[in-house]
This record gives structure tokens, C-alpha cells and sequence, in this order.
């Protein structure tokens, strides 16, 4: 069963209901929109896709988002060019994954509870350090990097699909990919195939954290000011979209194919179910369904083919 | 890791090394410490610590997640995970709140539908984790998106349920024989939990599921049905919680309880229960929930930020576990 086609007819579905209905939704002003506020989560969801595939989790990607978004407003305060900014923001992120990545892959402690206690960390200490004061008067060249609403928008869109590209050439056509995916399927094989598991595992925290940080600073240039508290509950809709796009938890299975498809479509159910006229609070709700129907797929699908595992 | 025999003793038993040495660093003893290290700090530092009326506060402050805390400790020891508790709490809140006003209904029929709410949800669960066999992470993830977005559309994100008799408030503001009255059903709750884990022999079926769920299978524990009642009664929990929630806060809004299932599984964890199941105890959940609820408020008394708290319990869970883990390895 190829799930990355599934969701991606489901998909089609919905924007085949979406244009019977209200063709105003294809107006290029709001595709235009969705996309850009899609970007952030599909570089998020990009990294997510490794680190799943290394068999492990990160759910302390929402307050990496909010101190990198941070970090990205205080050093264009400072007056650093955007190109370094950039830079700076993904260094950060990646310092902060790379703590994630120590304490997993080094000390080898469940990375659930590793992130875990990083989520709460980062926030509070983020709210210690910040105080919830938003980061303004920032310069003129920090919004949509200097160069106004539209190209800065192309520029967001453009970004995302080019690091969903690179991640799914490097994960699919190189051995950095392969290691990843035999890292997930079974650690000890890996090891005895030449791979090492622990740079893999460190690697991908590592990883998730600089594209976590990338992300932060390509959703902060859309306001004037910085969220001090960016990012809530981000972890949760990244992983749903990666599990939805049929990547297995338990590792070594899936396909940043998959991850697209997955973030297409829960992006859409919000901004559609508006324009089919119903109220928005059920957002959550219809993506909730979305991801049990997603996850009960694959337990029929399974079920019929090999019988192996538990109840 | 845990692959071959389960502990013959009860968990707290001082672990043996590889070298023969009695290790006195249990995660439960670590915590007893940080306990005391926190009493004399915060007596020192905070003004009005020390006294019996702030210790019922902080009863009554932890029970909500107490309450979750208590179910989680065996969907963990399962070697499962409950990420939805905190999503369901919040949407049998809401729907007591509904019930009791919108339909008008007496206080006793909303109260039952919103324990009623928690156990449907975690049948919800235990049906796609026992009957399907999915993975619990992610099944709850899915299923607390689920409840947190119908009570947000029950709400229309903005309803507040509040204007509750006094008799209802009293389970959560008033006092029962000297104690707050919600902490009877935590007291309750425990002495439940203790002896479905500790007494009975559900409890060990519980942890040899956690160690090793095929070889449970063949021992003949009743893998699917053990597993289906830990999902069931983590939701029932939910629902008392949300219950206990709305009296003591006076209101029911569809984001009750946000992040509460952080806290719960922080504190089994703590508590040194193994987030990979087999190894853990009720006494440790406590002790791990009293930890988090002494730290949040004496920090509170003590003038300092109420984001230190949240620093500090990060840094506290990986201390706890890399203690765990090191025993683990020996």
C-alpha cells in the first residue's frame, strides 16, 4: 500500500470538494498565503522525518523554534546582515539539538523523555530570560529580509522546497541517507555494517535542530516583531504530519514523499474548512481524525499482510 | 535493558551492581533526598513554607495531575504512554460545563457524563492500542488532537463555563475532615493504583507486558485485556481530573489541563518508572508528584520566578533518568 499516494488523493479530494464549493479558495492571493504559512512546518517536518527514520523523537522542537526566533531578532537588533543572521539562527539551533543529540546518543537515554525535559526547559528558561517581552524596533532589512511582501514571500516558499529537496535527495540517493534508515531499522546491524549509530542518532538531532532554527527565522521575517512565544504545540502538528505521510515510528520506514503529502494536507483542513463555511474551531478536531484514521490504515493494512508484533 | 528475568523482590530494593556493591542510588532515594535538600531550602528562604495550611495547598494544587499521574504509572510500567490525559481532562471539563448549563441538566447527571467522556476516550485508546496494536505515541498524539479540538468546537474556542453551585465548588475549594476535599479522591486514587500495581497480580502481568510483551503472551497474561485496562482507566482518571479541575478553578474552558500530561508523565518519570515499562512504583509517582508540587510553590514563596520551576524540572528529569539509566545498565 503506498501511503505518500493515499493522502495525497485525499488531498486531492478535499481540493476537489474545496473548488466545487468555494473556488475562491484557489484565489493565488490565499494559495499563495497557505504556502507561505505551510513553509515553516515542512523544514520542521523535514527534520522530523530523519529523526523518526533514526527510530527516535524530538518533541522539544517548539521552544527550539521560539529561542532560535529569539536569537534570529536579537542579532538583527545588533545590526548583523540578514545572510548572517541566517546563519547564526541555524547555529543556534543546532547547539540546541545537539544537546538533545549528546544526551540520547551519547548517554543513550530514551529520547522522549530527553526532549521532554527540553521542551520545558527551553520555554521556561526563554520566558525566564525574555520575560515575554516580544523583540522589537527591529531594522527595516529584518521583515521579509529588506525586500518587501512578495519577493520575501516567493523567497519562504522557495526556501522550504529547496530544504525539502535537499533532505529527500540526501535521505534517498546518498549513504548518509542509507545509514539513516539501517540506523532506525536496527542499530546493531548498522554498527556491524560499518555504520555509527550514535553520530547517525546525534546527527539527526543535530540536524532537526538547525532546520528547526532555519524554519524559526523564515516564520519570524513575516511580522514587524519576534514572538517571545513562538512555536506552542509545534511538535505535535510536525509529527502528525510525518506519521499521516506514513513514515513508522518505529523506524526505518518512510519517505520525505510522504512528509510533503502529510504536511499538504493537514495544512489545507484549516484554512478549507473555513472557506466550506464551518467554524474553525473544529480544526483540530478533523486533524485529530486524520491522524487515528491515518494511523488505523496502517494497523488494516498490516494486519492483512504480516502478522508480527503484539496486541 | 531489561531482557531477561523480572525482579523477584519488590522495585524498591536497593539494586546489586556487577561488583556485588549495594547501590544506594535508587531513583526513589535520589528523590527523598532532593525532597529534604528542597524542605529545609525553601523553609530557609521562603516566608510561610513550613506551615500546614500551605502544605493542603499544595495537596490541592497537584491533584488534578496527581490524578494522572497515579493512571499513567501503569500504562508506563506497560511500557505504553498517555499523551491524550491532559486533551481529555480539558474535554470532560467542557463537557460537565455543557451539560450542566447548556442542556440544564442537575450537577450529579453532568458529573456522570464527564467521567463518562474520560472512559469512552480511553476506550478510544485501548481500543486502537490493545485491539489494533498500534504504537500508544502515537495513537494518543492523535487522539489528544481529537479531544483537545472537539472541546475547542464544542466551545467554539471561546465559551466559559463558570457560575457553578457552591455545593459542586466545595470538591474543589472547600475542606473534608481538616484535608482539601479533592485530596480524598486523590488518597483514593492511590490506594487503588498501589493495590492494583503492587498487590495484586494484574501488577506483576503489568511489568512482565512492559519487559517483554510476547514472552507475557505466553506466560498467559491476557496481554490485549491488561493493556485495554490501563488505557481505560488513565481515561477514567481524565474525567474524574477534569471534574476536580472545574470545582477548583470555578470554570471549564476548552484549554483546561494544557500541558497537564507533561507534568503527570514527569513526574512518574521522576518518580524513577522506566519510560520503556517493566521497572517502577506508586511510591515513586508520589514522591515524584510531591517533588514538582513542593519545588513550584516554595519557589512561588520564595520571591523567585515561576519560570525556574519549569528549568528546574527539565534538568531534574535528566538527572533522574541518567541515574536510571545507569542502574539500568549494571
Amino acid at each position: 500500500m503506498n501511503r505518500p499516494l493515499w493522502v495525497a488523493l485525499a488531498w486531492a479530494a478535499l481540493l476537489a470538494l474545496v473548488a466545487a464549493v468555494a473556488p475562491a479558495f484557489f484565489d493565488p492571493v490565499n494559495v499563495r498565503d497557505l504556502i507561505v504559512r505551510a513553509s515553516p512546518l515542512l523544514i520542521v517536518a523535514s527534520g522530523m522525518t530523519i529523526v523518526i527514520l533514526a527510530r527516535q523523537i524530538d518533541i522539544s522542537v517548539g521552544s527550539q523554534f521560539a529561542i532560535c526566533g529569539v536569537v534570529a531578532g536579537l542579532l538583527a537588533r545588533e545590526g548583523v546582515p540578514m545572510p548572517l543572521v541566517a546563519v547564526g539562527t541555524m547555529l543556534a539551533g543546532a547547539g540546541l539539538g545537539a544537546i538533545n543529540g549528546v544526551l540520547v546518543a551519547r548517554l543513550g537515554l530514551p529520547a522522549i523523555v530527553v526532549t521532554l525535559a527540553t521542551l520545558v526547559a527551553w520555554r521556561e528558561g526563554l520566558r525566564f530570560a525574555t520575560e515575554g517581552v516580544w523583540v522589537q524596533d527591529l531594522p527595516g532589512t529584518f521583515q521579509w529580509f529588506g525586500l518587501g511582501q512578495d519577493i520575501g514571500r516567493w523567497l519562504i516558499g522557495l526556501g522550504a522546497g529547496a530544504v525539502w529537496a535537499i533532505v529527500a535527495l540526501v535521505l534517498g540517493w546518498t549513504p548518509a541517507g542509507r545509514a539513516v534508515y539501517a540506523t532506525g531499522s536496527d542499530a546493531e546491524v548498522a554498527r556491524l555494517l560499518g555504520v555509527r549509530p550514535t553520530w547517525v542518532i546525534g546527527g539527526s538531532f543535530v540536524v532537526m535542530g538547525a532546520l528547526t532554527g532555519l524554519a524559526a527565522l523564515l516564520s519570524a521575517v513575516q511580522f514587524i516583531d519576534v514572538q517571545a512565544n513562538a512555536g506552542i504545540g509545534l511538535e505535535l502538528s510536525v509529527i502528525a504530519a510525518v506519521i499521516v505521510g506514513g513514515t513508522a515510528v518505529s523506524g526505518g520506514r518512510g519517505s520525505l514523499t510522504g512528509t510533503l503529502a502529510g504536511v499538504a494536507l493537514l495544512a489545507t483542513v484549516g484554512p478549507a474548512l473555513t472557506f466550506l463555511g464551518a467554524p474553525v474551531a473544529w480544526e483540530r478536531a478533523l486533524q485529530g481524525a486524520i491522524i487515528l484514521i491515518a494511523v488505523s490504515a496502517e494497523g488494516f493494512s498490516r494486519v492483512r499482510g504480516v502478522k508480527e508484533r503484539h496486541a | 535493558m531489561p531482557d531477561a528475568a523480572m525482579p523477584a523482590s519488590a522495585p524498591a530494593a536497593p539494586t546489586v551492581s556487577s561488583h556485588g556493591q549495594r547501590r544506594l542510588a535508587t531513583p526513589e532515594r535520589v528523590l527523598l533526598a532532593l525532597l529534604v535538600g528542597e524542605l529545609i531550602w525553601f523553609s530557609l528562604a521562603g516566608t510561610n513554607f513550613l506551615t500546614l495550611d500551605n502544605g493542603l495547598e499544595i495537596l490541592r494544587a497537584s491533584t488534578e495531575v496527581g490524578l494522572l499521574a497515579l493512571a499513567l504509572t501503569p500504562v508506563i510500567l506497560t511500557g505504553g504512554i498517555d499523551l491524550s490525559c491532559g486533551a481529555l481532562l480539558g474535554l470532560s471539563a467542557v463537557v460537565f460545563g455543557a451539560i450542566w448549563r447548556d442542556a440544564g441538566q442537575s450537577i450529579t447527571v453532568a458529573a456522570a457524563a464527564a467521567i463518562g467522556v474520560g472512559l469512552v476516550g480511553g476506550a478510544i485508546n485501548a481500543w486502537m492500542v490493545a485491539g489494533f496494536g498500534r504504537p500508544a505515541l502515537i495513537v494518543t498524539l492523535g487522539t489528544a488532537s481529537l479531544f483537545r479540538g472537539l472541546a475547542e468546537g464544542l466551545t467554539g474556542g471561546a465559551v466559559n463555563y463558570s457560575g457553578f453551585p457552591a455545593a459542586f465548588l466545595h470538591l474543589g475549594q472547600g475542606r473534608v475532615l481538616g484535608l482539601p476535599t479533592q485530596a480524598w479522591v486523590l488518597i483514593v486514587a492511590v490506594a487503588l493504583i498501589a493495590v492494583l500495581v503492587h498487590a495484586a497480580t494484574i501488577g506483576r502481568g503489568l511489568r512482565a507486558i512492559g519487559y517483554a510483551p510476547e514472552g507475557a503472551r505466553f506466560a498467559g497474561i491476557p496481554v490485549g485485556r491488561r493493556l485495554a485496562l490501563v488505557y481505560l482507566l488513565s481515561g477514567g482518571a481524565a474525567g474524574v481530573a477534569g471534574l476536580v479541575y472545574a470545582a477548583r478553578l470555578g470554570q471549564a474552558r476548552a484549554d483546561a489541563g494544557t500541558g497537564f500530561e507533561l507534568s503527570a508523565i514527569t513526574a512518574v518519570v521522576l518518580g524513577g518508572t522506566s519510560i520503556f515499562g517493566g521497572r517502577g512504583s506508586v511510591w515513586g509517582t508520589i514522591l515524584g508528584l510531591v517533588a514538582l508540587g513542593v519545588l513550584t510553590n516554595g519557589l512561588r514563596l520564595a520571591d523567585q520566578p515561576a519560570e525556574l520551576a519549569g528549568v528546574l524540572t527539565g534538568i531534574l528529569l535528566v538527572v533522574a533518568i541518567g541515574v536510571g539509566a545507569r542502574r539500568g545498565r549494571t
